[in-house]
């Protein structure tokens, strides 16, 4: 069963090694490709009812993560004036909600902007997925150092029908997966933390960029001022002041 | 290694742009270290388990790193710790693996 299978050397000049460093370059062509993308989008100005309620967001937010350094009955009166029923900053009628909603549905532009950015992503891939497939099927490609059980063997040797190869050797398939999650350590440290791979998070967190939706996140930031505990540290502050002083008057 | 942001006093209130600055320089020696130490562990030639022994290994000895660098003092730089212990670990286990393969094949 665990007889030890003698790779070609030809496999390895031919196959492995093209596969990586292809796979780094498509990386590298990727970051710049989205670079590109990504300048003249935001170049067009902005509507401003949108800033402005993105702007309003990041208010609450500050508001949110400082609350402990103003009094409590500061923070209430600004809470009120964030979350209020009637008239607060955050608070986004019914109507609205759905209006806003179906705006953005209907904006051929935002959906463009979406689809670039996860084209980007997509068609390299796909791709090179293709090219994996088209090429370098049906062999075993390489070896891993660490044996695994039978139950990996659907997902390590697609492609090869043998029941009797050891678990520890994988298709060109496999070798292109584990290419693609293990060089994304790599792409982070050589293209620094503007990487392509985590564009998506970062839109989500700056919240001002495109498939934004306003109501939501205005709603969301209203809960969540809503369920704030309060607690002025303020006071504890200068205790630890003194704490601090004294520890200095000893030495 | 981890030489972050300038954080406040040792009382549990830090700025969230240094914790954040704080938090990406380990995991930035985290994928470093892994990726080497899958280089190192290939040219070795481990094998198996020993490998991923080699591994956690390593990224104990980065915490032990990490805490000497933060002068033993966790809370000042980071809000718990875990953050020293294995953010990034799992992270880096694919670059260890594909980078402990390398040597071997060759």
């Amino acid at each position: 069963m665990a007889e030890e299978l003698v790779l070609d050397t030809a496999i390895r000049d031919w196959v492995l090694i093209p596969l990586s460093v292809v796979m780094v370059l498509i990386g590298v062509l990727r970051y710049f490709v989205s670079k590109l993308m990504r300048s003249p989008a935001a170049s067009p100005s902005p509507d401003p009812k949108l800033v402005r309620e993105g702007q309003v967001v990041i208010r609450a937010r500050n508001l949110r993560t400082n609350a402990q350094f103003i009094p409590t009955k500061a923070f209430k009166a600004r809470k009120v004036y964030y979350t209020n029923e009637e008239n607060g900053l955050l608070h986004v009628p019914k109507e609205d909600a759905q209006k806003a909603q179906a705006a953005m549905f209907s904006d051929p532009n935002m959906a463009m902007d979406m689809m670039k950015k996860n084209l980007s992503m997509i068609v390299p891939q796909t791709l090179t997925f293709a090219w994996v497939n088209f090429f370098f099927s049906g062999f075993v490609a390489a070896k891993i150092p660490f044996p695994l059980t039978q139950r990996f063997r659907g997902m390590l040797q697609n492609g090869i029908d043998l029941s009797t190869v050891d678990v520890s050797y994988v298709s060109s398939r496999s070798w292109y997966f584990l290419n693609l999650f293990g060089l994304r350590g790599l792409f982070s440290l050589i293209l620094g933390e503007e990487n392509a791979t985590d564009d998506a998070q970062k839109m989500m967190q700056m919240g001002g960029g495109f498939g934004f939706n306003p109501a939501m996140s205005l709603g969301a930031e209203k809960d969540s001022l809503d369920i704030i505990q309060h607690d002025w540290a303020l006071p504890k502050m200068e205790r630890h002041a003194e704490d601090v002083l004294k520890k200095l008057l000893k030495k | 290694m981890a030489s972050g942001g300038v954080t406040s006093d040792d009382v549990p209130i830090l700025q969230t742009e240094n914790l954040t600055s704080n938090v990406k320089s380990i995991y930035y020696s985290r994928t470093f270290l892994s990726i080497i130490g899958g280089v190192v562990a290939g040219i070795w030639g481990f094998t198996g388990l020993t490998g991923f022994v080699f591994y956690f290994l390593i990224m104990m000895v980065a915490s032990i790193g990490l805490l000497a660098k933060s002068k033993f003092s966790v809370q000042t730089y980071f809000d718990n710790w875990s953050r020293i212990l294995i953010e990034g670990v799992f992270g880096g286990l694919m670059s260890f693996v594909l980078f402990w393969s390398y040597p071997l094949m060759i």
